[in-house]
């Protein structure tokens, strides 16, 4: 079965919801059924159709091609499948996400994984002002650089990283440290085609936080170029 | 049946029903994954004393393991769930999370449909609020924050049904002899997967009879195989054997432990290859209870009828 694949059509200039583009909400759903949906649950929101050409069949595995940054909230609430973005991507990509694994092979902007509570979003490219925002756990990567305040008001969760961003007050540098369970996670990154990929060495540099909430959450540094 | 010189007795190996677990011991180096697993399955000899039995099955390379790190994978049964819950548990808090860069993961599948028990999923609190649950590739992980960095185990293991008390004796004209095929048949039974042989070295000396003359033992010695006793008791020896071996088997399966008990007694029959008073062993045998207390019978004619 080939992926689900969507591709916006060129005609359409302004922003669009995505939450409806989710493996939970197209399973078992025939292209038709799906171009026929309404991409929010309003009278006059506009019909998947009318901004997306739809292929595929395989609603596990949704592939969102020629993308914009006006595509928002990709993997809203979704629990389960992978969703993966060829390039860049809007606000929210993720956001009060319950499991599953979200690509993106290019930039996605503000509020990542906003309220995200299970599951794992690569970023190839750069994230926008307030990543990982509210965060309750799961594991965002951004392996390009990332905006203002990431990690605010998280509680728990992983964001990767691979450059220090400037970080606000609550957020605690732990040091330096060899972690085992980054061996685990890197290994399960292999099969997603990702630049994470190239990540092999265990020792990071943890931040701890956000400390006005419980601030058990980290955000870890990972070495780009040094071999394990 | 006589091969190579030495008597297979027409008899079997009594076994019993257990429930058993695998669990793989990771660490910086073999060194430090030994020390943890031989820890965990330290005073794990039989289940009559020890509650559980358990025992190293291999060692493991870097690229056998879910982490990447030189490892051991152990085995571990007992008479029902609830015990070996428990014991897993306090093994690992005494043994695993105390060891230097030990980590422990899951050594039978987690699938749903195999009973799960609990390997780090109550040790996590050990975290006192700073452990970390980390769910990776579908398996649950936690990270407990230790002194020497973090501590990393997989919540739970499979537990799975499995048999114990497998076993042949070695009957030979002394005890070096005894001791040297035992040996032997360890070294080669130690390369068959999904066993266990868990007593010291894998050999027992003091194989043991049900009931006692003391109404409070409920085992005593096997006078019927103890040398000095021959003339006393209704001795299974003849005059020439002067010391008894035992080794003792837990596996997975029925098959994993008649495969070890094949491997073990040829082994010790190769001894005698080119001479058939080599190895001074003269006899194999196997303890049972009469066969009516294990529902599974080991019989060594059978087992050695396989042989090639």
């Amino acid at each position: 079965m080939s992926a689900l694949t969507f591709t916006p059509k060129k005609s359409v200039a302004q922003a669009i919801d995505c939450r409806l583009l989710t493996p939970d909400h197209l399973a078992d759903l025939t292209v038709p059924q799906i171009e026929n949906l309404r991409l929010l649950n309003t009278k006059n929101a506009p019909k998947i159709a009318d901004c997306f050409d739809v292929s595929g069949t395989n609603a596990a595995h949704i592939v969102i091609h020629n993308t914009h940054h006006q595509l928002n909230y990709i993997g809203h609430q979704m629990t389960k499948g992978q969703i993966t973005i060829e390039g860049n991507c809007g606000d929210f990509l993720g956001s009060q996400m319950r499991g599953g694994t979200i690509i993106c092979h290019g930039n996605a902007n503000d509020r990542v994984g906003d309220q995200m509570r299970r599951g794992l979003i690569l970023i190839d490219g750069n994230a926008g002002d307030y990543c990982a925002s509210r965060l309750v756990a799961g594991t965002i990567g951004v392996f390009g650089e990332v905006g203002k305040y990431v990690g605010f008001a998280m509680k728990r969760g992983t964001i990767l990283l691979t450059k220090t961003p400037p970080l606000h007050a609550t957020i605690q540098n732990c040091g330096t440290h060899t972690l085992p369970f980054l061996a685990l996670l890197f290994t399960s990154f292999q099969v997603l085609s990702t630049r994470f990929n190239t990540l092999k060495n265990l020792s990071v540099i943890r931040f701890s936080g956000d400390l006005a909430c419980n601030g058990n959450g980290e955000i870890l540094i990972c070495q780009r170029d040094i071999s394990a | 049946m006589i091969i190579n010189g030495i008597q297979i007795d027409d008899t079997f190996a009594e076994a019993f029903n257990m429930r058993g677990t695998r669990v793989i011991i990771t660490a910086q180096n073999h060194k430090w994954a030994y020390h943890a697993a031989n820890a965990m399955t330290g005073f794990a000899t039989s289940v009559i004393g020890c509650g559980v039995e358990a025992g190293i099955e291999r060692e493991l390379s870097a690229d056998e393991t879910p982490d990447g790190r030189p490892g051991v994978s152990i085995l571990m049964f007992a008479m029902g769930s609830k015990v070996l819950m428990q014991q897993l548990e306090t093994r690992m808090g005494q043994c695993i999370l105390t060891c230097p860069t030990a980590a422990a993961f899951a050594g039978i599948d987690t699938g749903a449909d195999i009973d799960q028990i609990s390997l780090g999923k109550h040790l996590r609190y050990f975290g006192d609020g700073y452990q970390i649950s980390k769910l990776i590739a579908g398996k649950r992980y936690w990270r407990i924050p230790v002194m020497d960095g973090e501590f990393l185990t997989q919540e739970t293991t499979g537990m799975v049904r499995a048999i114990g008390g497998g076993n042949f004796l070695i009957l030979a004209t002394s005890q070096p002899a005894a001791l040297h095929a035992a040996e032997t048949a360890i070294e080669a039974m130690r390369k068959v997967p999904n066993v266990i042989m868990p007593f010291p070295g894998g050999v027992v000396r003091s194989g043991s009879k049900v009931g006692s003359k003391y109404p409070k033992m409920f085992a005593s010695t096997n006078d019927a195989f103890c040398p000095t006793l021959k003339g006393l008791v209704n001795s299974e020896l003849s005059d020439d054997i002067e010391s008894v071996m035992e080794i003792v088997i837990d596996g997975l399966t029925f098959e994993d432990i008649a495969t070890s008990m094949q491997v073990g007694i040829q082994a010790i029959c190769n001894l005698n290859k080119s001479n058939t008073e080599a190895s001074g062993v003269k006899r194999i045998s196997a303890g049972n209870y009469g066969g009516k207390l294990g529902p599974h019978h080991f019989k060594l004619h059978e087992i050695m009828g396989a042989t090639p």
